[in-house]
């Protein structure tokens, strides 16, 4: 393990500026990654540039939409009331990384910048149309997510630039969405594949009848009978796959095919197998591709009937455990 | 025996407190005065010639103090067979084969030192699967023996052949006979405590050597065998253990580590560590190994069993260690679960390219139960019976002798399965094939040590002194099990102490009696026997004492009483009551008579005995103290596998309910019961604690766990992608302890060690079927196996 410098600059202009001045420099914030990939000399940066001590990278805005902080730690956005409610599956991928200790240093914005495919906040941040505020000497500017993942490990960031926010737009309360990690075990785990999606339905006339449905823990096939009696129709969805690609990515022929459709357990398998086809896995030690391909199906409806369900019962639907 | 004072409590560990607090001293801990770390280089490849190695870049690294290779030291051979080097010369045949060593005064240092030594390899054909390396065109692992004798197969030269009854004509008269084939995987025994030790040389090349065995004996035994053929002839060997994070089998064998960790304290003339990084605790410690089974079975119309034939193959790896040895148990539940007449079993262990393969908690049992309770539900579904109903048919029972030869004693196999049924509502949720489903498996164990050494003794060593604390100087070791706590409590009921009264030393050759270690569930058992018996001799000769300063105690009192008081009437005492050890008795730290228990005069803490027993004036007086070494009455397997290896055998049986996702192949664990027959729990929560741990490893063997291997390479050597179970994962488990006191054991108690593991894989395998229809016979059940089959099922 090589030796290197560490730095504690007090705000982002003065991390830009030691980025700009030091040599072979990296950023780090909690460090889950930086630190792991320094023990396996994959990385080898003469000086560290430390994001923790910087406090205007921490805030949870929820004014207009979500404003998310950087170093915002996994910990802090899984046990937060309102992402839980508004931006169910960020609450669900932040609470399903790594173990507590890791949830309580690593952040969101080493999360994203590490783009490893299976990235399990990166999911819920593609459904929920989240753009990366990025600071650099250049200045500030803002990406969408879609552009900012280029492929493993890499991502659209120049020189010097670091991640410093997330804006998530308001999604309306007629929009639930989830994020379903598939794993093995329940902790210190990456996913085999992730899955998350974002529904927001026409509700005709007054509150949907189906909540209690929901609520009740019924049979799942009991349930999508009751949306499709209810002729509940999505409005507009969002899929997205990680561990399937090189990125994490969309699945928007699914998206498109199930826009303006009436909710159905023939539909969602439909939805999940156009998914599937967008879907180009590989086996690995930690997976078979054809196994990869067939959880897709799987859990592409399951993800959207999680979606659902936390709309028509948006009280009780917040415990991402209570569905299936 | 009803009267126990010790016992059967639930005593908190002893030993305990400094670990969690972080005072104990485990091997990262351990520091000598200028001590030096070491560090090896692994090979590159699975097969290969070494063409060349260049070490002088890494000598001249600042901070290095030596870098050694295999012509640095003695060409000698080492390990079970003979069959490997500790640094190897000319060729590698396994990617973990030691090539170079560094010490240099940081770890860090040593690290860089090895990026520097070059090494140029010439890649040979390589063999990874054991079915291809027995086939004769074969490419040879091993072109010759430890001798230099030509040798023509892969296959070892250890003829694991066992045969009882007539299996052939057995399965002609069988009305139902079941053929299954099934494997398990390569697992890592994943002690918390990485694998380490020190080496120290004094001025006359005796050796100290802080390791963390847990045969002590037998690691000085092997470590003599070495420095002697290295040269170091009449060299004096002390093995001491540091604190011991965890063993589960990785501590029976000395490691290649420990013979290169002593080269290089020889070489520099300073103590030298070796510590495993974790990353090394997966690739270059020897796992257990896979095991490739066909089991055939058959019954009588009644159910009964009428013969089990078993064929394994085991991939013994590149070298032979302990790996090769465990079809001596496999041969426990083969020949003895359940009570069939006809038995025949044969394992052919193979040489290959992948990492060599040692003990794990339960030695070949776990492997070869995975194939006898399989083949059980599977036999039990042909004959129309149920699984549990089966093998209650089919039980063992007291008094019963197996065709092994083994003699049991006590069996509460009944209780056991009974106790499982009902705590997992058998009869309420067997055979509904609607994703939910129950299973079990039953076990048999070795309980009574197990004779695979000339000797199957401990000796232990117990001295009181004068204040009455009790030193016990033990030759076995403790790694993390509770020994400590166990054997107070014993010592403590045996001698008439407390057990906070007792001090126990483990893991010291120089202090403890000879043992032949703590492995094979045996250290309460054998043990805690000794313990008995020197704790009565010890209560004897204190009685002993007793009966000579109790009378003059009295008296002197009763004369100071009369002297400060001229009208003190003296009482009518009744010397008899205390004047042979017989009539007196030691409870608690209280000598009394046995006749009268509450005596205001006899009753005497001892101790007031001690100290008047050692200050008598001068010349030879007594001291407490007694010794026993105890060998239980066994027999060592004979040429035909056959002979009573252990003293008496534990049984127990595990149940499990699990919820099957159909579209993911998911398996989740809703209950567990694990119920043990422990003769007698001398500390329950202990026995608990072994139990649940051991069934967690044996939910990680079903389940998740496995190393896995790509052409000889591990490719998840870290706990990111091998799976073990992690806290988040709790399932929940119900240990049940069956009490059935045993006639030899240490006030009835039989081990527990590895009971646990084995019944857990194959009982989540047969709930599996009972859920879903679906025979899964490869371990571990991964959802991608449950999912194929079901659609292979469905077509």
């Amino acid at each position: 393990m090589s030796n290197y410098e560490y730095h504690k600059p007090q705000t982002v202009k003065e991390a830009i500026g030691l980025m700009e001045s030091l040599e072979n420099a990296k950023y780090i914030a909690g460090g889950t990654d930086v630190i792991v990939l320094v023990k396996q000399e994959k990385l080898a940066p003469a000086n560290l540039v430390s994001l923790r001590n910087i406090s205007e990278l921490v805030y949870i805005d929820t004014k207009d939409g979500l404003k998310l902080g950087a170093g915002v730690t996994h910990s802090a956005i899984a046990n937060n009331e309102f992402i839980r409610k508004r931006y169910s599956a960020l609450a669900d991928a932040a609470g399903a990384v790594g173990s507590k200790q890791i949830r309580n240093v690593a952040t969101m914005g080493g999360n994203i910048c590490n783009a490893a495919p299976s990235a399990d906040t990166a999911c819920p941040l593609l459904v929920l149309d989240a753009k990366i505020v990025i600071d650099g000497k250049a200045g500030k500017r803002e990406v969408p997510i879609d552009d900012f993942f280029l492929g493993p490990n890499k991502v659209a960031l120049n020189a010097g630039e670091l991640v410093t926010g997330f804006v998530l737009p308001d999604l309306g309360s007629n929009t639930g969405s989830a994020y379903i990690k598939h794993a093995r075990r329940q902790a210190m785990d990456l996913p085999i594949i992730g899955i998350a999606a974002r529904a927001a339905i026409k509700i005709d006339g007054n509150e949907a009848v189906c909540r209690d449905s929901f609520v009740a823990g019924n049979d799942i096939s009991q349930t999508i009978k009751r949306l499709e009696d209810e002729r509940l129709v999505f409005e507009d969805v969002r899929i997205a796959m990680g561990v399937v690609a090189p990125r994490p990515v969309r699945a928007k022929k699914a998206e498109e095919a199930i826009k303006g459709k009436i909710i159905s357990e023939k539909l969602l398998k439909e939805i999940g197998e156009i998914a599937a086809s967008e879907s180009q896995p590989r086996d690995s030690i930690r997976g078979e591709a054809w196994y990869r391909r067939e959880m897709v199906k799987v859990l592409t409806g399951r993800a959207i009937l999680r979606s659902i369900g936390r709309i028509v019962g948006p009280e009780q639907m917040t415990n991402p455990n209570r569905l299936w | 025996m009803d009267n126990l004072l010790h016992v059967g409590k639930n005593i908190p560990r002893t030993a305990e407190t400094d670990k969690v607090t972080g005072r104990a001293v485990y091997m990262d801990e351990y520091k000598r005065p200028g001590m030096l770390h070491g560090k090896i280089l692994y090979s590159r490849y699975a097969h290969a010639r070494i063409k060349s190695i260049n070490t002088e870049k890494a000598k001249n690294l600042p901070g290095v103090r030596a870098v050694i290779t295999g012509y640095d030291i003695p060409d000698v051979r080492v390990g079970f067979l003979g069959d490997q080097t500790v640094l190897k010369r000319d060729l590698v045949r396994q990617f973990r084969d030691e090539v170079a060593a560094v010490a240099a005064i940081t770890p860090e240092i040593a690290e860089e030192a090895l990026k520097l030594i070059e090494v140029e390899y010439e890649p040979l054909p390589a063999i990874f699967d054991p079915l291809e390396a027995m086939k004769p065109d074969a490419p040879l692992v091993h072109e010759t023996d430890a001798r230099g004798r030509p040798l023509r197969s892969n296959i070892l030269p250890l003829p694991w052949k066992f045969n009882a009854g007539d299996v052939e004509k057995a399965r002609q008269e069988s009305a139902y006979t079941a053929t299954d084939s099934v494997n398990t995987p390569w697992i890592n025994q994943c002690c918390m405590g990485t694998s380490g030790c020190v080496a120290e040389f004094d001025s006359n090349n005796n050796l100290m050597f802080c390791s963390q065995t847990n045969v002590i004996f037998g690691a000085k035994q092997r470590i003599q065998t070495y420095l002697l053929n290295i040269g170091l002839k009449g060299k004096k060997i002390r093995v001491i253990n540091p604190t011991v994070g965890g063993s589960f089998g990785t501590k029976l064998d000395t490691d290649i580590y420990e013979f290169i960790c002593i080269q290089l304290a020889l070489k520099t003339r300073k103590p030298v560590r070796i510590r495993f990084t974790r990353e090394e605790e997966f690739m270059a410690l020897p796992p257990r190994q896979t095991a490739r089974f066909t089991i055939e079975q058959g019954c009588d119309k009644n159910g009964l069993l009428t013969f089990r034939k078993v064929e394994a193959i085991l991939d013994n790896g590149a070298y032979t260690s302990w790996g090769a040895t465990t079809p001596s148990v496999m041969m426990l539940p083969i020949s003895s679960m359940y009570r069939v007449p006809n038995v025949s079993f044969q394992a052919t262990c193979v040489y290959t390219n992948n990492i060599y393969s040692q003990a794990m908690r339960g030695y070949g049992n776990p492997q070869a139960a995975f194939a006898v309770e399989t083949s059980m539900d599977h036999l039990a579904e042909t004959a129309g019976i149920d699984a549990a109903e089966f093998r209650m048919i089919n039980r063992n029972h007291p008094g019963d002798v197996t065709p092994m030869g083994l003699k049991i004693t006590t069996c509460p196999l009944e209780q056991c399965i009974t106790a499982v049924k009902e705590k997992i509502k058998w009869d309420e949720k067997r055979g509904k094939r609607n994703g939910r489903g129950v299973g079990m498996a039953s076990l048999i164990h070795v309980a009574g040590g197990a004779r695979v050494y000339l000797s199957d003794g401990t000796g232990i060593r117990i001295k009181v002194n004068e204040s009455g604390e009790v030193d016990v100087l033990s030759g076995s070791t403790d790694q993390g099990q509770g020994s400590p706590t166990v054997i107070a409590q014993i010592v403590a009921e045996a001698t008439g102490f407390k057990p906070e009264d007792v001090n126990i030393v483990f893991g010291d050759t120089a202090l403890g009696l000879w043992d032949a270690g703590t492995h094979a569930s045996r250290h309460t058992f054998v043990a805690g026997n000794a313990a008995v018996r020197a704790g009565e001799k010890v209560k004897q000769q204190i009685l002993e004492l007793a009966v000579q300063y109790i009378p003059k105690m009295v008296k002197r009192s009763l004369k100071q009483q009369k002297k400060k008081n001229p009208d003190f009437v003296e009482p009518e005492l009744d010397y008899t009551l205390i004047d042979s050890p017989e009539k007196l008795d030691l409870r608690n730290r209280m000598i009394f008579p046995k006749a009268a228990p509450d005596h205001p005069h006899f009753k005497t803490e001892v101790g007031k005995i001690l100290t008047s027993g050692l200050h008598v004036g001068t010349g030879e007086s007594k001291a407490v103290v007694a010794e026993v070494f105890w060998d239980p009455p066994t027999e060592m397997l004979n040429a035909e596998m056959k002979g009573n290896y252990s003293c008496t055998y534990a049984f127990g049986a595990a149940g499990v309910e699990v919820e099957v996702d159909r579209q993911t192949g998911e398996v989740k664990i809703l209950k567990l019961v694990s119920a043990h027959d422990v003769g007698r729990a001398i500390n329950p929560s202990l026995v608990k604690g072994q139990i649940y741990g051991a069934a967690y490893i044996g939910v990680g063997y079903g389940l998740t766990e496995r190393v896995q291997l790509v052409d000889g390479k591990v490719v998840n050597p870290n706990f990111r992608d091998y799976k073990i179970l992690t806290a988040n994962d709790a399932i929940p488990v119900e240990a049940v302890i069956i009490e059935d006191p045993d006639p030899a054991g240490p006030y009835g108690a039989k081990g527990i060690g590895e009971p646990g593991l084995v019944p857990t894989a194959p009982a989540i395998a047969n709930a599996v079927y009972d859920a879903i229809g679906v025979r899964i016979k490869d371990l571990p059940i991964t959802p991608e196996k449950v999912l194929a089959a079901l659609k292979a099922k469905e077509g």
